[in-house]
């Protein structure tokens, strides 16, 4: 059964992308929102990581906006409805909270 | 604050009837919850009573129904350790009611 | 047959309410009699760590309550071994002694078998 994990914490300072990293399938994919966005800032450890992972990412419109962040061409960035979409899409949603 | 009298102690008790200090339980004062529940404490209920007060020390909590069947199985025995006993014994509510005559917390995953 | 639900558990037992809020859930579960199990993941494994004493600190002590949860009919029970390791536990010397040691792939293969899945 796939997962979307939905990660809403900073990767600085935080180990929930790390951990998730550590347990995510092949089948599932990403989901950063809130401060989680920051994982996509260019040229940091997590920008790296996830870049070369191959998994599948998605992040808030809104939240990359606000922060004045770039969406890589391997993220891709989503509305709410998407997000509706997705957990849907999804067998099931992982909430790191 | 409800209370119970104890002989000439006035024992604090919440508002569903449990004690507020759990220390204030005594054989006496487990006598006296059971009889404002209509109950006489048979040699059957202390032993439940007793089995309720090691499962607290040994888990710090109170159980709800299914572990308090379980734990009963494993001490006394399947003939002890089952609903229909133990339901007998405590008016179809042995979690909440048995923690209250024992002096434990009220259960809380009791729902 | 209901939905298998997994929690999984990566707050240290001192750090606030996330680990009791992880094990009541689990508790509950089991009263009820739900296909539930419970990972521990990150710093969750010190939930496991053997000889810790609350009293001093006036705190309930979880790791008794952890105790009771064959009692529950909680019985899928899991650590994540590299959370263990870099936290310097050793996985035969946890208060839980039926607890299955999971490498990253193994965790992946659990997520992915149960119908849902909390965090906290």
């Amino acid at each position: 059964m796939s997962t979307l994990h939905l990660l809403s914490h900073s990767p600085f300072g935080d180990d929930r992308l790390t951990s998730c990293l550590r347990v995510i399938g092949a089948e599932d994919a990403l989901l950063l929102s809130g401060d989680a966005a920051y994982a996509l800032q260019p040229g940091t450890a997590p920008f790296n990581v996830l870049g070369t992972r191959g998994l599948k990412v998605f992040v808030l419109a809104e939240d990359v906006q606000a922060r004045s962040l770039p969406t890589p061409d391997w993220a891709e960035a989503i509305d709410y409805p998407a997000f509706v979409e997705l957990s849907i899409h999804y067998d099931k949603v992982n909430s790191w909270l | 604050m409800n209370s119970l009298m104890v002989g000439a102690r006035a024992i604090e008790l919440d508002k569903d009837g449990f004690l507020v200090e759990l220390s204030d339980w005594s054989l006496e004062v487990a006598s006296a919850l059971a009889a404002a529940e209509d109950i006489d404490l048979s040699p059957e209920h202390w032993e439940i009573l007793q089995l309720l007060r090691s499962f607290y020390d040994e888990f710090q909590l109170s159980p709800a129904t299914r572990p308090l069947i379980k734990y009963t199985a494993l001490k006394l025995g399947p003939e002890k350790g089952n609903s229909l006993h133990l339901n007998r014994l405590f008016k179809g509510t042995p979690a909440k009611l048995a923690a209250k005559l024992a002096g434990l917390p009220k259960p809380t995953n009791c729902l | 047959m209901p939905k298998s639900l997994l929690i999984i558990s990566r707050q240290s037992p001192w750090s606030g309410s996330s680990a009791r809020e992880a094990l009541d859930i689990v508790l509950a579960g089991g009263a009820f009699d739900l296909p539930i199990g419970l990972l521990f993941l990150d710093d969750g494994v010190f939930q496991l760590a053997a000889k810790q004493d609350a009293r001093t600190l006036q705190q309930k002590d979880l790791s008794a309550n952890l105790q009771a949860l064959p009692m529950f009919g909680v019985e899928a029970l899991f650590v994540c071994g590299d959370s263990a390791a870099e936290r310097g536990l050793d996985p035969n010397t946890l208060s839980l002694e039926e607890i299955q040691v999971l490498a990253a792939p193994e965790i992946t293969a659990l997520i992915d078998r149960y119908h849902q899945v909390i965090t906290l």
